[in-house]
C-alpha cells in the first residue's frame, strides 16, 4: 500500500510497483489508508510522512497501537530529515526508511529486504 | 651717600656738622642781637629770632632740639633779666618768652618724631614687606614705585618697573579689562585675583588690594597665590577629569566604603533603575540577587587584596524594576577621602546573553528553513528520478535509442548529483546544530577501504596503490569515517586527469598518539589562499578561480572536516599546483574523553 499526498509521486511510485510486480494499493491520506487496514492489511505500507489530517508518525502509532499491526512492515518514504534518529528511537524491525528520491534499484532492494523477513 | 668724621669718640656725619655749625651760629647771633638791643635799648622783634635755631635744632633733631631750645631760653632770660631788673613787669615777659621757646622747640620735636616714626615704619613695611607693593598713577598708571619683592614676583628688579604703566603688566587683554573695570568701579578694592604676566610671559596668580593715595597715586598690595592657584588648578583639573571619565563612562562604576555605596555613575543608576539618592549610603550587596548573595560577599572580601579575585566575577542584579541583569565585576583599591574605598566597575553582559541567545534562536529558525525547503527540493526530485529509472530499467520496451539512452542517463546524474547536494546541505545543518553523536566501534581500517573502493567503484577510475597494514584498527564512528574517506577519494578522482594515481599510505609509529592515513593525488593541486577556503561551506561559490576547478566539492569537505573535529582529530593538506594534493586525517588512537560534542 502506498501513502501519499503528492500525486504525481503516487501516479508513479503505481507505475514502478507494477513494473517490479506488485498490487499497489493507493491511497491518499491516513484517514483512508487505517480504514483500508483495517479492511484487509496490505503486505507492506509505504507511508509518507508529511501528510494532513495525520501524518505518518500518527498513523504508524494507530497501526501498532489500536490497530494492532506490530509486525506489518511499514517503509518511511520521505523528503524530511532527520528521520534516521527517530526510527532509531523506535527500536522497531519492521520499520524501514526510504529517503525520496528514491531509485528505482533502492526501492527494489528495500521492498525485497523487508517483504522477505 | 653721607661722609663721616670722628671727633672724639662719636661717628659724625657732614650734614650733622654742617647743621650744628648753622644752629650754633643762628643761636649766638640770636644772643648777640638780643644783648645790642637791650644794650641800646631798641625795642625790636630781638625775642623772635631765637626761633630760628630752635626750629632747625627741633626739626632736624628731635630730642637734642629741645636742649638747643633750653640754652636758647637760659640766654635770653639771663640778658633779659640783667636789663630789666628791678623791672618786674620785663621779668615776667621775659620769663614768658622763655617758657614759649621750650614749648614750641617740645612741639616741633614732638611733632617731627611722630612724622619720622611714621615714615620709617611705612618705609619698612614697603621695603621688608613679604607682599609686593606697588605706587602707580591713576591716571597714566605709570608705576612710581615698587618694592623689589613685587619686582621678584614677575621677574624684574624694582628699579625697571618704575616707569612702566602697571596695566601693562597683565597677561592677557581679558585680565586687563577685568582690571580696569574694577578700578573704575570703586576707591578701594580688596582681593582682586588676576594673572599678571611675568618677564617670561608666563601667568603669574596675584591677589591685588589697592586704594587711592593723596593726589593721583594709587598704592597696591600684591600677594603671590601663584602656587596655591596653580596647585589648586592642577587638582581640579584632575578631579575634574576623573569625574569625566567616571561619569560618562558606558560602565556602571560604584565606589565602596565601609561597605557602604558612597558613590555610583550614571551608567549604573541606568542599569539597576535605582536614582543615585537611593543608591548612596546603601550596601551593594542589597542589589545583588539573593542566590548569588553569598558569592558576592566572598567576592567583595577578595576584591580587597586580589583587582581580579578568582572564581566567580559574575553575578546578577536585581533591578529596581524586579528584571534580573548579568554582570560582570572588576575592582580596584582607591583612596577616597585619605580612607581605603572600594571601586568596582559592573559591566552589563544581559545584553550581550540576549543576543547570545537571538542568535542561537536564529540559526535554529535558518536550520528550520533548510529542513524544510530540503524536503520540498528532494520532493520533486522523485518523480523525475523515478521516471527516468524507469526509462532506463527497459529502454527497448520504452522505444529508446542509444543516443536517448545517453541523454537520459545524463539527466539520471544531474538529480543524482542534486540529490547528495541536498543530502549533504541537510547533513551540514544538521552537524552545525550540534544534534549529532558518534557512534563508537573498532573496526579494521583495511576492510573499511576496500569496502569503499568497491562500492565507490574507485579501481576503474584510478590507478590505486594502499599502503596499509592489514592490523590497524580504528576506534571511531564506522559510518563518519566512511564517509570521510569516501569524500576524500572522491575528490582524488574527480579533481585529477587520467592517468590517475592515487596513493593511500598510513603513517603512523606504535608510538604516535594518532592514526594518520594520507591519500596522495596527481591532481589540479590547490594553491596557499585556497587551503582554508576549501574546508569552508559554501565558500566555493565565492572564490571563483576555485569554483571552476572544485565545482563539484560542495559541502563534502566541510562534512569531512567536522566529522574529524567531531573525533577529536584534525585534517591536513599539503598540495603542489599541477602536481598533486595530500590530504591527511589525523584520529586519536585512543577515544578522547570529552570529544567536542558539537563539532564546532
Amino acid at each position: 500500500m502506498v501513502v501519499e499526498d503528492d500525486q504525481p509521486i503516487l501516479e508513479l511510485m503505481e507505475i514502478l510497483l507494477r513494473r517490479l510486480g506488485y498490487e499497489p494499493i493507493l491511497v491518499m491520506n491516513g484517514l483512508e489508508a487505517l480504514e483500508e487496514v483495517k479492511k484487509s492489511p496490505p503486505e507492506l505500507i509505504l507511508l509518507d510522512i508529511m501528510m494532513t489530517p495525520i501524518n505518518g508518525w500518527e498513523i504508524l502509532e494507530k497501526l501498532r497501537g489500536e490497530y494492532g499491526q506490530k509486525d506489518l512492515p511499514v517503509l518511511l518514504f520521505t523528503a524530511a530529515p532527520m528521520v534516521q534518529k527517530e526510527v532509531a528511537k523506535l527500536n522497531d524491525p519492521a520499520l524501514g526508511i526510504l529517503q525520496k528520491p528514491v531509485s528505482f534499484a533502492e526501492l527494489s532492494a528495500a521492498l525485497q529486504k523487508f517483504l522477505s523477513r | 651717600m653721607d661722609r663721616f668724621v670722628t671727633i672724639w669718640h662719636y661717628r659724625v656725619s657732614h650734614t650733622d656738622l654742617v647743621r650744628f655749625w648753622v644752629i650754633a651760629s643762628l643761636a649766638i647771633s640770636s644772643t648777640f642781637v638780643t644783648a645790642l638791643a637791650l644794650a641800646r635799648n631798641v625795642d625790636t622783634i630781638y625775642p623772635q629770632l631765637f626761633y630760628f635755631p630752635i626750629l632747625y635744632a627741633s626739626y632736624f633733631y628731635p630730642r637734642r632740639g629741645i636742649y638747643v631750645a633750653g640754652a636758647c631760653t637760659v640766654a635770653y632770660e639771663a640778658l633779659s633779666y640783667y636789663h630789666s631788673f628791678p623791672n618786674l613787669l620785663g621779668m615776667g615777659y621775659a620769663t614768658g618768652q622763655g617758657i614759649l621757646f621750650i614749648c614750641v622747640g617740645a612741639a616741633v620735636s614732638y611733632f617731627t618724631d611722630k612724622i619720622k616714626t611714621s615714615e620709617a615704619r611705612y618705609r619698612s613695611i614697603f621695603e621688608y614687606s613679604p607682599i609686593g607693593i606697588v605706587l602707580f598713577d591713576q591716571n597714566t598708571f605709570a608705576i612710581t614705585l615698587a618694592n623689589d619683592q613685587f619686582g621678584a614676583m614677575l621677574g624684574y628688579t624694582a628699579e625697571e618697573l618704575v616707569k612702566t604703566p602697571f596695566s601693562h603688566l597683565f597677561f592677557n587683554r581679558d585680565e586687563q579689562r577685568r582690571f580696569y573695570e574694577r578700578f573704575g568701579s570703586s576707591e578701594e578694592i580688596v582681593d582682586f585675583e588676576t594673572r599678571l604676566a611675568t618677564r617670561g610671559s608666563e601667568p603669574f596668580y596675584v591677589n591685588l588690594s589697592w586704594s587711592r593715595l593723596n593726589g593721583n597715586l594709587v598704592s597696591c598690595s600684591v600677594i603671590d597665590v601663584n602656587t596655591r592657584t596653580q596647585g589648586k588648578e592642577a587638582a581640579e583639573d584632575h578631579a575634574a577629569r576623573y569625574r569625566q571619565v567616571t561619569e560618562s563612562s558606558p560602565t556602571g562604576i560604584v565606589i565602596i566604603q565601609n561597605m557602604q555605596i558612597i558613590y555610583t555613575n550614571p551608567s549604573f543608576t541606568t542599569f539597576s533603575g535605582y536614582a543615585r539618592d537611593d543608591l548612596i549610603g546603601r550596601e551593594l550587596s542589597a542589589f545583588v540577587h539573593a542566590d548569588d548573595a553569598t558569592d558576592f560577599q566572598g567576592y567583595l572580601k577578595q576584591a580587597e587584596t586580589h583587582p581580579l579575585p578568582p572564581g566567580k566575577t559574575e553575578f546578577r542584579f536585581l533591578t529596581k524594576t524586579g528584571e534580573t541583569k548579568l554582570a560582570t565585576l572588576f575592582s580596584t583599591m582607591i583612596k577616597q577621602g585619605g580612607k581605603p574605598a572600594l571601586l568596582i566597575n559592573i559591566v552589563d553582559i544581559s545584553e550581550r546573553e540576549k543576543l547570545k541567545d537571538q542568535i542561537e534562536q536564529d540559526s535554529e529558525r535558518r536550520r528550520g528553513v533548510i529542513s524544510t525547503v530540503a524536503h520540498e527540493l528532494r520532493t520533486p526530485l522523485q518523480p523525475i528520478m523515478g521516471y527516468l529509472n524507469l526509462l532506463m530499467q527497459d529502454p527497448k520496451g520504452f522505444g529508446l535509442t542509444d543516443e536517448t539512452k545517453n541523454i537520459l542517463d545524463r539527466c539520471l546524474q544531474s538529480v543524482d548529483r542534486e540529490r547528495q547536494i541536498i543530502n549533504q546541505m541537510l547533513e551540514f545543518s544538521v552537524l552545525d546544530s550540534g544534534k549529532t553523536d558518534l557512534d563508537y566501534s573498532t573496526f579494521s581500517l583495511s576492510a573499511l577501504l576496500k569496502n569503499i573502493i568497491e562500492t565507490g567503484g574507485y579501481m576503474m577510475k584510478a590507478d590505486i596503490a594502499i599502503e596499509i597494514p592489514l592490523d590497524v584498527t580504528f576506534e571511531a564512528d564506522q559510518n563518519k569515517i566512511y564517509v570521510v574517506i569516501n569524500s576524500m577519494l572522491s575528490n582524488a578522482v574527480n579533481y585529477s586527469k587520467p592517468p590517475r594515481r592515487i596513493k593511500i599510505i598510513y603513517r603512523s609509529s606504535s608510538s604516535d598518539t594518532h592514526h594518520r592515513l594520507a591519500i596522495q593525488d596527481n591532481g589540479v593541486g590547490i594553491t596557499g589562499t585556497q587551503l582554508d577556503a576549501i574546508f569552508e561551506p559554501f565558500q566555493l561559490a565565492d572564490s571563483e578561480k576555485l569554483s571552476r576547478k572544485y565545482d563539484r566539492i560542495g559541502l563534502s569537505l566541510s562534512i569531512a572536516k567536522k566529522y574529524i573535529q567531531m573525533h577529536g582529530g584534525y585534517i591536513s593538506v599539503d598540495s603542489i599546483v599541477s602536481v598533486g594534493s595530500t590530504f591527511t586525517i589525523h584520529i586519536p588512537k585512543i577515544r578522547p574523553k570529552e570529544v567536542v560534542k558539537d563539532g564546532t
